[in-house]
């Protein structure tokens, strides 16, 4: 389980994240969505400390999260970006080997897992290990970057925004997928967007964020029947109508 | 073009020699430029303020004229290969800098982002995407520095580390076009080959690389392997003997080798050519080089730094030569030979004709439409142009230049007088009238060997040696001697070897 206690961000004189306290249960698929500096990828980037907190604490399963090792914490922490960020100097096999290999895993164990994954994520593995991420679609490059994200067995998984990039059918396809996934491997999953209706198709959860703050955290369902207020009934608004 | 190939046929084992030195010197101050470039880059990228002040440093190191920076450094390293090569590693830190810094600097910072939130340390994200990523630009700037350190090594012949600019000083001191040109064509050409070398690497994978410099490291060594084996065996009895550029010192130092290899068992290598006096003396003083030709009068006039009063009596010059040099630097002049290698003014035997010029003094009635050439030494020794105003009240427009230009200078007609020495060979080449000292401004200058006193200490028996040539030699032998080699193109050696055969020094 992880707690966000008091937890306050601020970046120069900018308070970006103020004085937040919640819980993210084991397995809940819980999606950040507001708008732009809201602070749902603050929120996101300080799971892993690429971002680190100004005031409060964050406890994962009831240690101190700055406590632990940051290799150990991060290797916990399968991450997905907007940009993808596959490394283009590396073949689609070598960039889903990495965190294997960072975590010591035989050369068979990462050969056989990459595959079956590969598979599962629609990319068939005989076709697309050797080749180099600029030879795939940009679809393709976020279905690795999700096998890359995973292999390793994470407890959580941080996705920033990652389909914001891809055209409506793709992102379509992902979104299913990503379900697909969590439904299988059951990590808890805490994903950013901006996007309402991605929100509520995938979400166990939504925190809505506005200027810092959640202003309701509850079930899709619950947000939509009843918003906590004037920002998250507009926010929704134009979904409830459809 | 037919003399171009004649030349670079009796030249060839001397190109082989010189090809070999530039390459290595070029290719030792790439690798450490390299192996200091591209870490100091890495760790100064982080900050961007450390990296721009390294790139400013760098920068200005590149800015100092490269004759300068060797010539500032001859107190600290002395001559040969280490200056050199620390000057050259000095101009080619910059572009590898600046290109490691500006690839680092360009990663996508997605990527890196990526990279840290994946658990990676530094060195794992450098070496698993930023080098390999970097590469082809780090490589584009390894392949600036190469081309500039294979063209700059040129000017490490000045100071005795040999290489290809051997043959640019030689042509341009025998005023030799073909010399000039198979230097300067082979250095280009070198320049050339590196360059396209390294394009090929700069799409090549990291593996290539690496294995491209391993060999290159390997081959580097390989080629110094032969020098330490060498080194080691023949330690024993070897001496250096070094020349001043031009003709007569490498005749003079050909006679001490034949003289000593044939009368003792000591062996002598020489390296003819070896640069300016000072260079010379500071290699003797340091022990680079045991013994090379000197003047007498220029151990009065440049070595000694409390000089003596000028005489013009030629023994009571080598007197005061001899006993100052032996208590400032514990050095020995031996007995001199005997011609006279003195400064003189010479000019064209139709501007002589047309002023009515004879002696020097002369010159006072036309010193408006003087333009002369003069080397730099000559411009600002005691006993030259400021002894020729001091003396003779005279007063005109100089340009200086190197010695070895002087000669086409006046030919061109670029400047109607110059100073000479009484025994080069252009004089009578290009049909020149020296102009009689009338008031005795020039000294007397006697080449005589000069050596530390510890190398005499050891082998006393150089003394009796090299004394065979004392007394000997005459002006006008000495200057056919220089035209031969000059003029003619007959070796150095060949030409000792007659003049020794002749006098009935060897048999």
């Amino acid at each position: 389980m992880i707690t966000f206690d008091q937890v306050t961000k601020v970046f120069g004189t900018k308070t970006v994240l103020d004085n937040q306290s919640f819980d993210i249960a084991d397995g809940e698929f819980l999606v950040l969505v507001g708008p732009s500096g809201s602070g749902k990828t603050t929120i996101l980037k300080m799971l892993n400390r690429l971002i680190d907190l100004t005031e409060g604490r964050i406890m994962i399963d009831g240690t101190q999260q700055n406590q632990l090792d940051f290799r150990q914490l991060r290797l916990s922490m399968g991450y997905v970006l907007q940009q993808i960020a596959l490394f283009p100097n590396l073949t689609v096999a070598e960039n889903i080997a990495l965190i294997p290999k960072m975590k010591g895993w035989d050369k068979e164990k990462i050969a056989t897992r990459t595959a079956e994954l590969l598979d599962k994520v629609g990319l068939p593995a005989a076709d697309y290990l050797n080749r180099y991420p600029k030879d795939l679609s940009g679809g393709e490059q976020q279905r690795v970057g999700i096998v890359r994200a995973i292999i390793g067995e994470p407890k959580f998984l941080l996705m920033d925004e990652p389909f914001s990039a891809l055209d409506p059918i793709t992102r379509e396809q992902l979104q299913a997928l990503t379900k697909d996934l969590h439904a299988e491997f059951g990590m808890t999953t805490i994903f950013v967007t901006h996007d309402v209706r991605e929100a509520l198709e995938l979400a166990d959860r939504i925190a809505v964020l506005n200027q810092g703050k959640i202003v309701q955290l509850a079930s899709p369902e619950e947000i939509l029947q009843a918003p906590a207020d004037d920002f998250v009934a507009e926010l929704f608004g134009g979904v409830a109508h459809d | 073009m037919t003399k171009l190939l004649t030349t670079f046929q009796d030249r060839f084992a001397d190109w082989v020699t010189a090809l070999i030195q530039h390459l290595q010197i070029s290719l030792m101050a790439l690798l450490v430029a390299i192996l200091i470039a591209v870490p100091l880059a890495i760790l100064l990228s982080k900050s961007k303020r450390l990296a721009e002040a390294s790139l400013q440093v760098t920068g200005v190191f590149q800015t100092i004229p490269s004759l300068a920076l060797l010539g500032l450094f001859i107190p600290f390293m002395g001559i040969g290969t280490l200056p050199a090569v620390v000057a050259l590693v000095i101009y080619a830190l910059f572009p590898i800098m600046q290109n490691t810094i500006t690839a680092l600097d360009s990663i996508d910072p997605s990527l890196i982002e990526a990279g840290t939130a994946f658990g990676m340390t530094k060195w794992e994200r450098l070496k698993t995407f930023e080098i390999p990523i970097s590469l082809p630009i780090i490589m584009s700037g390894i392949r600036t520095s190469a081309v500039m350190v294979i063209g700059t090594a040129t000017l490490a012949s000045l100071i005795g580390a040999g290489g290809l600019g051997a043959f640019i000083m030689l042509g341009i001191d025998r005023n030799n076009s073909s010399l000039i040109l198979i230097g300067a064509l082979s250095s280009a050409l070198l320049a050339v080959l590196f360059n396209a070398l390294i394009k090929l690497l700069e799409k090549a994978q990291l593996r290539t690389i690496v294995a491209s410099f391993a060999i290159m490291v390997l081959g580097l060594f390989a080629t110094y392997a032969p020098a330490f084996v060498k080194s080691s065996e023949s330690k024993t009895e070897t001496i250096v003997i070094a020349g001043k550029l031009g003709a007569e010192p490498e005749i003079l130092i050909n006679m001490y080798k034949e003289l000593i290899e044939k009368e003792t068992d000591i062996k002598v290598k020489l390296e003819p050519s070896f640069g300016k006096t000072s260079f010379l003396y500071e290699a003797l003083k340091s022990g680079d080089i045991d013994i090379y030709p000197e003047f007498t009068g220029t151990v009065t006039g440049s070595l000694l730094t409390n000089p003596p009063q000028l005489s013009n009596d030629p023994e009571e010059v080598f007197e005061v030569a001899h006993d100052g040099i032996l208590e400032q630097d514990n050095l020995v002049l031996l007995e001199p030979m005997a011609y006279q290698n003195t400064y003189a003014l010479a000019v064209t035997r139709e501007f002589a004709e047309e002023n009515k010029l004879t002696k020097i003094s002369d010159l006072l009635a036309i010193q408006d439409k003087l333009v002369a050439g003069f080397s730099l030494e000559f411009n600002d020794r005691a006993d030259g142009y400021p002894g020729l105003q001091e003396l003779y009240g005279l007063n005109f427009t100089v340009n200086t230049m190197e010695p070895a230009l002087r000669y086409q200078a006046i030919q061109t007609g670029d400047v109607n007088l110059i100073d000479a020495y009484s025994t080069d060979s252009q004089i009578k080449q290009y049909d020149l009238v020296v102009l009689e000292d009338d008031r005795q401004l020039f000294p007397p200058y006697q080449g005589a060997p000069l050596m530390r006193a510890e190398l005499l200490e050891k082998y006393p028996e150089l003394e009796g040696v090299l004394n065979k040539l004392a007394g000997q030699i005459t002006e006008s032998q000495m200057s056919e001697m220089n035209y031969q080699v000059d003029v003619e193109g007959k070796s150095a050696q060949e030409v000792a070897h007659n003049y020794l055969l002749e006098a009935g020094l060897v048999n």
